[in-house]
């Protein structure tokens, strides 16, 4: 979906269309989930404090994100998707893999009808990318957005890859993207260039997802039952936090609705660790996590402990805590074995 | 630096330690063994930043010194040599000139100041071990250790100390190998740390059947002095699950059974074990052990034992893998093998203090 917030939230409200427009942390000092096209012409984007957004748009409206409103508009266009196909991959709200390689239409007729389901019965935009793997078909969605769509064909991989910035390829970051740019690529077809022990040798594991991404290589299946590996809640202070003390105080209504979504949506799941987040005044984000098996709020107190000496005296901006789950496909590969611990 | 050393002295040493470099790593020193001359020795060090390990030869040096060359590459040269002396000149760029008989090499080096230091202890706890006790514990656990990275804290042996005992416990969840031994410890208060399994296995290596070992235990690391050589480990940091609680209280049954032969018919009937459910049942009834397994689509195998069981029916599946690794460990010539019903964990005993919990598996069909 193109700007998806900040699209629904101009389609209610049709006075702000033409202004910059985003959505997210209403005090200053969260970050903005979304924004219009408008405002990322003043360089905006999703994730960027809102302090500093609006020092490049002053005259930016920042509204308040309405959650359940995206949630409902997301399952309507998750139904639009299902009734094209049942292998539907959800990424986000916003996003998701669809695989229609067993419908007989060609798939970018198949990609235009469903964005004009989308327009029809939502009012919104949506952009496509189609191609022969995950990988390569959420590149090329971003090729023609917004409302647009963009098709990279078998025979073309090789040219499509060839001058793809590294960034590009899922799970580079800023840190392995100056790694890999230390070793003088830039592109997919410099990486193509290093032979795969050498990738092996500089990014380990990572080297061999490297080798065959640069190729525009996937074999990833779109898989509908992906599942929720953690829940976290996370908040970003109105003014920084200088004490440990004032950090403990905060964490508790954290893990306070943390135990509300775990007892609540995801009881059926079984807890493998909890984590706590700290992001520093600098921007510097750190995470602590122990194996548990239920949310135990002194063990949080540890974990928040534990990270908080890593800022060496830097205040906090956010804190957040979460637990990641076990994984329900693992366990039922077990089969019949019986657990000693509740694992 | 330069040095003359035997071809079978200088393998041994290589070996020792070649085991501990990581073949995938980021970092390329530590594909290297630091050597290091000095005196009448040369000192030969590993490590993969979680684990290192250091021994030494005896060796002619020449002319003292220290560089990092390729580990695994030194030795496959090393063992290939035709000649029992080999001579090794390290120039000041560290290259190294290896010579033997009719043979010359050149191997390019790194400096040793990138090499990592092992780490040092201080304010550790210090102990020593017989070295054949640790070796035999170890041997009777270790193969029950979890290889699934996602469960961590079990990625490991958990040793507990305190006065008087050392406890080591291994498991995977399905189950769990534990020895309990007699043991001095200078401290009132009990210390449980998890050593990962990569040091469990050097330390294997390096365990003979006589002498001491000595142990430096810090809040995050372990070390072992042993004969000639040093192994030092980061501990795994996190909680072990409670153990205590998963070994079954007193038995209803016990049947007496002779390890070889439960070990062969395991052997034997497992080769029918389907893929799917990879289980084998055992029947116990009437003086009589029934293992069984059926695999849909290939067949069937069931071999009967002779046991001493008056008790009623109990028919339990197991992973046959998981049955035999305690088997193939121990060496007694009878084992015990407790039982409560067919879903409570059975439990597999010696004359010894040792004791393996084993889960059953859901008998289908």
């Amino acid at each position: 979906m193109d700007c998806f917030y900040a699209a629904i939230e101009l389609r209610e409200r049709p006075e702000l269309v033409g202004q910059p427009v985003a959505v997210g942390g209403s005090t200053g000092r969260g970050v903005l989930t979304t924004c219009n096209y408008e405002a990322r012409k003043f360089g905006c984007h999703s994730a960027m404090p809102v302090f500093k957004a609006l020092r490049k748009c002053p005259n930016l409206v920042l509204l308040p994100v309405r959650s359940d409103l995206y949630r409902e508009e997301s399952h309507r266009i998750r139904g639009i998707f299902h009734s094209f196909t049942d292998l539907v991959e959800p990424l986000s709200l916003d996003e998701a893999y669809l695989d229609v390689s067993h419908l007989d239409s060609e798939t970018a007729t198949i990609a235009a009808e469903v964005r004009d389901r989308i327009r029809e019965e939502t009012k919104l935009t949506a952009s496509a990318g189609i191609a022969p793997n995950k990988f390569l078909a959420k590149i090329a969605s971003d090729w023609e957005k917004p409302d647009g769509q963009f098709e990279v064909l078998e025979s073309e991989i090789d040219d499509f890859v060839y001058s793809l910035p590294v960034e590009k390829i899922w799970g580079v970051g800023k840190r392995t993207a100056e790694k890999i740019h230390a070793i003088g690529a830039k592109t997919c077809g410099d990486l193509q260039k290093l032979t795969l022990v050498e990738l092996d040798r500089r990014f380990g594991k990572f080297g061999h997802e490297l080798y065959r991404l640069s190729r525009g290589i996937d074999e990833r299946h779109v898989n509908p039952n992906r599942e929720r590996k953690s829940v976290s809640n996370e908040r970003t202070y109105r003014e920084n936090i200088e004490s440990i003390e004032e950090g403990s105080e905060k964490l508790r209504p954290l893990i306070d609705e943390l135990l509300d979504d775990v007892g609540g949506k995801h009881s059926n799941r079984q807890i493998r660790e909890g984590v706590v987040k700290l992001k520093f005044e600098d921007f510097s984000i750190t995470s602590a996590q122990r194996p548990m098996d239920k949310i135990e709020p002194h063990v949080f107190e540890e974990l928040i402990q534990e990270a908080w000496v890593r800022g060496e005296g830097k205040s906090v901006r956010l804190i957040g805590a979460g637990v990641r789950f076990v994984s329900e496909q693992k366990k039922e590969a077990t089969g019949p074995q019986l657990e000693m611990f509740d694992v | 630096m330069k040095f003359q050393i035997d071809k079978s002295d200088f393998l041994e040493g290589l070996q020792q330690v070649q085991h501990v470099v990581s073949t995938r790593t980021t970092l390329p020193i530590l594909s290297n063994v630091l050597i290091e001359a000095e005196g009448d020795y040369l000192k030969l060090s590993t490590t993969d930043l979680d684990v290192g390990i250091s021994g030494r030869v005896k060796a002619n040096i020449e002319k003292e010194g220290a560089t990092t060359l390729p580990a695994r590459r030194l030795f496959s040269i090393i063992k290939e040599l035709p000649s029992t002396d080999i001579s090794i000149e390290i120039d000041s760029d560290d290259v190294a000139t290896v010579r033997s008989g009719p043979s010359f090499f050149k191997i390019l080096g790194l400096n040793k100041e990138e090499f990592p230091p092992l780490a040092s202890f201080e304010e550790a706890r210090e102990f020593g071990i017989d070295q054949k006790l640790l070796k035999d514990a170890l041997k009777k656990t270790a193969y029950a250790i979890s290889t699934d990275e996602t469960r961590y804290v079990l990625n490991g042996i958990n040793c507990l100390l305190k006065e008087g005992s050392l406890t080591l416990v291994a498991t995977d969840g399905r189950r769990l190998a534990m020895v309990e031994q007699d043991l001095e410890f200078p401290s009132d208060d009990e210390t449980g740390v998890i050593i990962p399994t990569k040091a469990v296995n050097e330390l294997q290596r390096l365990l003979q059947d006589e002498g001491e070992v000595r142990v430096r235990l810090s809040s995050s690391q372990v070390g072992f002095e042993l004969n000639e050589s040093v192994l030092v480990s980061k501990l795994i940091e996190g909680n072990y699950p409670n153990f205590r609680q998963v070994i079954p209280g007193d038995a209803n049954h016990r049947v007496t059974i002779e390890r070889e032969v439960l070990l062969n018919a395991t052997k034997r009937v497992a080769l029918l074990a389907s893929e799917k459910s990879n289980s084998v049942k055992l029947t116990f009834e009437n003086d009589t052990l029934k293992i069984s397994a059926n695999s849909p689509e290939i067949g069937e195998a069931e071999e009967t034992l002779h046991i001493k069981y008056d008790g009623p029916t109990i028919t339990i599946a197991f992973n046959p893998e998981f049955l035999m690794a305690p088997l193939r460990a121990l060496d007694q010539d009878e084992v015990f093998i407790d039982l409560i019903d067919d879903m409570s964990p059975g439990v597999i005993k010696i004359d010894e203090p040792f004791l393996y919990v084993i889960m059953p598996m859901r008998v289908t069909g």
